[in-house]
C-alpha cells in the first residue's frame, strides 16, 4: 500500500521538478540510518516465508513484528524533522497501536473485505489461519476504528482494505517525495547586485 | 516562564476570553458526557473522509483582496456532517481536524487555536439547536424542512460573527459595533455562498457517498487555486500602483496616504511616530560623472539597503522624489528615531559601491532631518516641510549628518553665502590633505552647535562659525609631505606646522574681506595658561571666540585620525579635556562644551569618522605594542 504514495509522489514530483532536476534531487536523499529500512522490509518478507516452515516463527511472529515496528518507529522519530517523515511516523504509530491492542495482528473489517476483496482471501481470514498479519475483527476487537476498515476498490486501480494509519503513511510518503524532488539545486545567486563591489 | 507568570493578573477582557473558552468546552463535552462516541466501521470511514476534507479545505483557504481577508470552506464539511450524522459526529470531526491543524501550525499561539475551536463548536451547536427547534430532522435532505436549514445556517453565521467580533473587541479593544458591521459587510456574500455549498455537499454525500466528498474537495481546491491567482494579480497591480519601480520602495503618493493614516492614529489614539527625510549627498556630482543610468543604479542600491533595514521593524520607507527618501517610524520618539537613522547612515556609509570614492565623503552618504509627530502639527505637509528644513540644516553642517527638527541651530540666511564662499576656499584641501578638509567641516559643525549652546549674539555667532570653517587655511602653505607624514616630526617640521596660524592670518589679510576672522585663525592654538603659540597670550588676553575654537579644534583633533597623534574615544577625550581645564582650556567655556558632548554620547550621536578612526587605531595598536 505504501507504494501508491511513492508512485504518486514520484509522478507529481517529476512533473513539477523536471526529469533531470528530479533525478538529481532524488540522489541527494539523506535519512539518518536510512539503510536500516530495507533491512526491515527484508526481515518482514523473510518472516512471511519462514512462518509456514517453522512453527517457531508462526508462534512468535507477533512479537517479531513488534520489534520491527519499534525499530522503524524510532528511526522515523530520529528523522521527524524532515517534511513528511513525521506524518509517516504518526501513521505507523496508529497501525502499531491497533496491532498492539490486538495481540500483534491487524483487524480487518468483514464489510470492507467483502466489498472489495477476493472471496478466497476472505475465507482464509475467516478460518483464522495463514495470512500472518491480519485477522477478521469482531465485537471483542479493540480500537477497531484504527483497523483495516476502509475499502478501496474500483474506480481505484487496486482492490484492498486499508486502515487510516495506511492513509496517513501514504500522505506522508507523498509529501516527503514531493519535497525531496521540489528542492532546488543550489542556484548561484548573489544577494548583492553585481555592481555592488 | 514560571517567574514571568508570578504576579501576572488577567485583565478583565482576557478573563472574558477564558470564560468563553470554558463555557464552550463544557458545551462541547456535554454532548459526549453520557454516551461517548461510537460509530459503525463504515461510519468511521466517512468520518475519516470528512476530517481529511476539513483539513484540506482549511489548508486551501480562499484569499480575498484586500489585505488579510480569507475564507475557509471547512464550514461546509461541519454543516453537512451535522445535517446528516448529527452534532456529535460533526463536533468530533471538528475536534480531530482542529487538533491536527493546530499541530501543523505550532507557530500560532495555542490559545488562538483553542478559541477558534470553541468558536466553531458554539457555531455547530447553535446551528443544531435552531435546526431542531424549527423541526428539522437529521439524515436525508427534505425540501419541506428548508426553513429549518436556513435558520440553522443563519445561526451558524451570526454566532461566528459575534464571537469573532468579540474576540477583536476584547483583545484589541476595537469598538464592537463597527467591527461587527465590518465583518458582516466584508464577508457576507462569500460566507453565504459557503453555507449554501454545505447543502450541495449534503446532497452529494447522500447520493454518491464517498465519491461526493471527493468531487467536492477537488472543486474546492481548484476554486481556491483560481482565487489565489486573482489575489496575486490584485497584489501585483496594487504594488505597481504603490511602489517606485526604480528602487522598489513605496512611492510618493503611497507615503502621503500612510502619513495621513498615522497622523489620524496619533490624533485619535495618541500613537507616537517619527518621520525622517533623507537626501543623498552630492548625488548630482555622481550623476554628472557617471551618467544617469549609473546614478539610477546607485538609487536602486540605496533603496535596497533602506528596505532591508526598515522592513524588519515595520517602518515604511518611500522614495520621495529624485534622490530624496522618506521613512515613517511608528512608535519611535525623536531620539530613538535619530538613533535608527544614524545606524542607517552608518550602514549606508559602509556599503561599497562603484565610483563613490570620488564623492567628498568617499562613500555613499545622506543628510537627514528627523521629526517626531507632535500636537502642533496638523498637516502632513507641515511634517514634510519641517523634516525637510532639518535635513537642509544637516546639509549645511557638512552633510552625512542627522538633525532632529527643533534641536537644530538655525543658520541665519544673512551669512549663508559667506559660508559657501569660505567653503570654496577650503575645498583646495580636497586634493592636498583630505583630513584637513573634513576636520574643518567637523569643527565648523561643532561651532554651529556651540554658538547655540553658549547663546552667542548674532555677530559673535557669525564670527565663530566662519572662523571655525577657515581656521586651518594657513596649512595651505605647509608642504603636503609634512602634513601627511606618518612618522614623528622633526623640530623644523614642527615649527613649520606651528606657523600655519600666521600663514592663515596673512591669507585673510591679503584677501581683506574677512579681517574680523583673523583673531580666530591666528590665536586658536593659544593656551589658557600662556603656553600656546604664536604669542604666548594668557587667559583673558586671548579673545573669547578663539578660546572656544581652541576647545573645539582640540577635541576634534583628539577624536579623529591624525598622522602624528593617537586617537581617543569621545569619553577618553572628555577626560583629557577635564584634565587640561585651566591649563590649556578656559574652565568656564570647557564646562558647557563637555555637557554638550556628553549629551551627544548619550544620544549615540557620534560622527562616523571619529568612530572609524578610533576602531582602526585599536586594531593597529595591538601588533605595534608587541614589537
Amino acid at each position: 500500500m505504501v507504494y501508491d504514495g511513492i508512485l504518486l509522489g514520484l509522478i507529481v514530483g517529476f512533473i513539477r521538478a523536471g526529469w533531470k532536476n528530479g533525478l538529481l534531487a532524488l540522489s541527494q536523499i539523506n535519512i539518518r540510518f536510512g539503510w536500516v529500512f530495507p533491512l526491515l522490509l527484508l526481515g518482514q518478507f523473510g518472516l512471511y516465508l519462514l512462518q509456514d516452515k517453522f512453527s517457531f516463527f508462526a508462534q512468535f511472529n507477533g512479537y517479531i513484528y513488534i520489534v520491527i515496528y519499534v525499530t522503524g518507529l524510532s528511526l522515523l522519530w530520529l528523522n521527524r524533522h524532515q517534511k513528511g517523515l513525521g506524518i509517516i511516523f504518526a501513521g505507523v504509530l496508529l497501525n502499531f497501536v491497533v496491532m498492539l491492542a490486538n495481540g500483534g495482528r491487524m483487524p480487518v473489517s468483514l464489510e470492507a473485505a467483502q466489498a472489495v476483496l477476493d472471496p478466497i482471501y476472505i475465507d482464509m481470514l475467516m478460518s483464522g489461519d495463514a495470512v500472518t498479519k491480519h485477522f477478521l475483527m469482531d465485537e471483542s476487537t479493540r480500537l477497531s476504528f484504527l483497523g483495516d476498515i476502509i475499502p478501496l476498490g474500483p474506480p481505484y486501480p487496486r482492490s484492498q482494505a486499508i486502515s487510516i494509519g495506511d492513509v496517513v503513511i501514504n500522505v506522508g510518503v507523498f509529501l516527503f517525495i514531493l519535497q525531496l524532488l521540489g528542492k532546488k539545486s543550489k542556484p548561484n545567486s548573489n544577494s548583492l547586485p553585481e555592481n555592488a563591489l | 516562564m514560571g517567574s514571568q507568570r508570578q504576579g501576572y493578573r488577567l485583565k478583565p477582557q482576557e478573563l472574558l476570553v477564558v470564560v468563553i473558552c470554558l463555557l464552550g468546552t463544557l458545551l462541547f463535552l456535554s454532548f459526549f458526557w453520557d454516551t461517548g462516541f461510537h460509530l459503525p466501521n463504515s461510519g468511521w470511514v466517512m468520518f475519516y473522509a470528512l476530517v481529511a476534507g476539513a483539513i484540506v479545505l482549511e489548508y486551501f483557504m480562499f484569499k480575498l483582496p484586500p489585505e488579510g481577508n480569507h475564507q475557509s470552506m471547512d464550514s461546509t464539511i461541519f454543516l453537512a456532517a451535522l445535517f446528516i450524522y448529527g452534532p456529535k459526529f460533526s463536533l468530533m470531526v471538528l475536534l480531530v481536524s482542529a487538533v491536527i491543524i493546530a499541530f501543523n501550525r505550532r507557530h500560532v499561539a495555542w490559545w488562538k487555536h483553542y478559541y477558534n475551536f470553541v468558536t466553531y463548536s458554539a457555531m455547530i451547536i447553535g446551528a443544531y439547536w435552531v435546526f431542531e427547534a424549527m423541526g428539522g430532522t437529521l439524515g436525508d435532505f427534505k425540501v419541506v424542512e428548508l426553513y429549518a436549514y436556513v435558520g440553522a445556517l443563519a445561526t451558524y453565521f451570526f454566532v461566528n460573527v459575534l464571537l469573532l467580533a468579540s474576540y477583536f473587541f476584547l483583545l484589541y479593544r476595537n469598538q464592537l459595533i463597527p467591527v461587527l458591521a465590518h465583518f458582516v459587510r466584508e464577508s457576507i456574500f462569500a460566507y453565504l455562498g459557503i453555507l449554501l455549498f454545505s447543502i450541495v455537499l449534503l446532497i452529494l454525500i447522500l447520493k454518491t457517498n464517498m465519491f461526493g466528498v471527493f468531487l467536492f474537495l477537488i472543486i474546492a481546491v481548484l476554486l481556491s487555486h483560481v482565487f489565489k491567482q486573482l489575489f496575486l494579480m490584485y497584489h501585483e497591480i496594487n504594488d505597481k500602483a504603490n511602489k517606485d519601480q526604480r528602487t522598489g520602495l513605496f512611492n510618493h503618493s503611497y507615503l502621503e496616504e500612510k502619513l495621513d493614516e498615522y497622523i489620524q492614529l496619533y490624533r485619535e489614539e495618541g500613537k507616537a511616530f517619527s518621520f525622517a527625510m533623507l537626501d543623498l549627498d552630492d548625488f548630482k556630482k555622481y550623476n554628472d560623472l557617471y551618467g544617469h543610468p549609473q546614478g539610477d543604479k546607485l538609487l536602486g542600491f540605496v533603496g535596497s539597503i533602506l528596505k532591508e533595514e526598515c522592513e524588519p521593524h515595520g517602518y515604511i520607507c518611500a522614495r520621495y522624489g529624485g534622490e530624496e527618501f522618506a521613512v515613517i517610524m511608528p512608535e519611535l520618539d525623536k531620539n530613538k528615531a535619530r538613533l535608527f537613522i544614524h545606524q542607517l547612515r552608518k550602514r549606508v556609509n559602509n556599503s561599497p559601491f562603484e565610483g563613490v570614492d570620488v564623492l567628498p565623503h568617499g562613500c555613499i552618504s545622506f543628510s537627514a532631518g528627523v521629526m517626531e509627530m507632535n500636537a502642533d502639527t496638523y498637516e502632513k505637509s507641515q511634517l514634510v516641510g519641517f523634516s525637510d528644513r532639518a535635513m537642509y540644516i544637516s546639509k549645511s553642517k557638512g552633510k552625512n549628518v542627522v538633525t532632529v527638527y527643533g534641536e537644530q541651530t538655525f543658520i541665519p540666511q544673512l551669512f549663508e553665502h559667506e559660508i559657501n564662499e569660505l567653503e570654496q576656499q577650503i575645498k583646495v584641501f580636497l586634493s592636498k590633505d583630505v583630513y584637513t578638509f573634513k576636520h574643518s567641516k567637523r569643527v565648523y559643525s561643532y561651532a554651529v552647535d556651540m554658538s547655540q549652546v553658549l547663546g552667542l549674539a548674532e555677530e559673535e555667532r557669525r564670527t565663530l562659525i566662519l572662523g571655525a570653517l577657515i581656521h586651518d587655511i594657513g596649512k595651505l602653505e605647509v608642504p603636503r609631505e609634512v602634513l601627511t607624514k606618518r612618522t614623528k616630526l622633526s623640530q623644523d617640521e614642527w615649527e613649520l606646522i606651528k606657523r600655519h596660524v600666521t600663514f592663515g592670518k596673512e591669507f585673510l589679510l591679503a584677501t581683506g574681506k574677512y579681517n574680523d576672522l583673523v583673531p580666530l585663525v591666528e590665536l586658536h592654538h593659544e593656551r589658557y595658561d600662556g603656553g600656546g603659540y604664536p604669542h604666548n597670550l594668557k587667559g583673558p588676553e586671548i579673545p573669547k571666540l578663539a578660546r572656544i575654537l581652541c576647545i573645539i579644534d582640540s577635541f576634534d583633533a583628539m577624536t579623529t585620525e591624525r598622522p602624528y597623534q593617537r586617537t581617543k574615544s569621545f569619553t577618553e577625550a572628555l577626560d583629557e579635556m577635564r584634565r587640561c581645564t585651566g591649563t590649556q582650556f578656559d574652565p568656564e567655556l570647557v564646562a558647557p562644551f563637555i555637557r554638550y558632548i556628553e549629551q551627544r554620547i548619550e544620544q549615540g550621536d557620534i560622527p562616523e569618522e571619529a568612530l572609524q578612526a578610533f576602531e582602526q587605531q585599536q586594531k593597529q595598536q595591538e601588533p605595534n605594542e608587541r614589537i
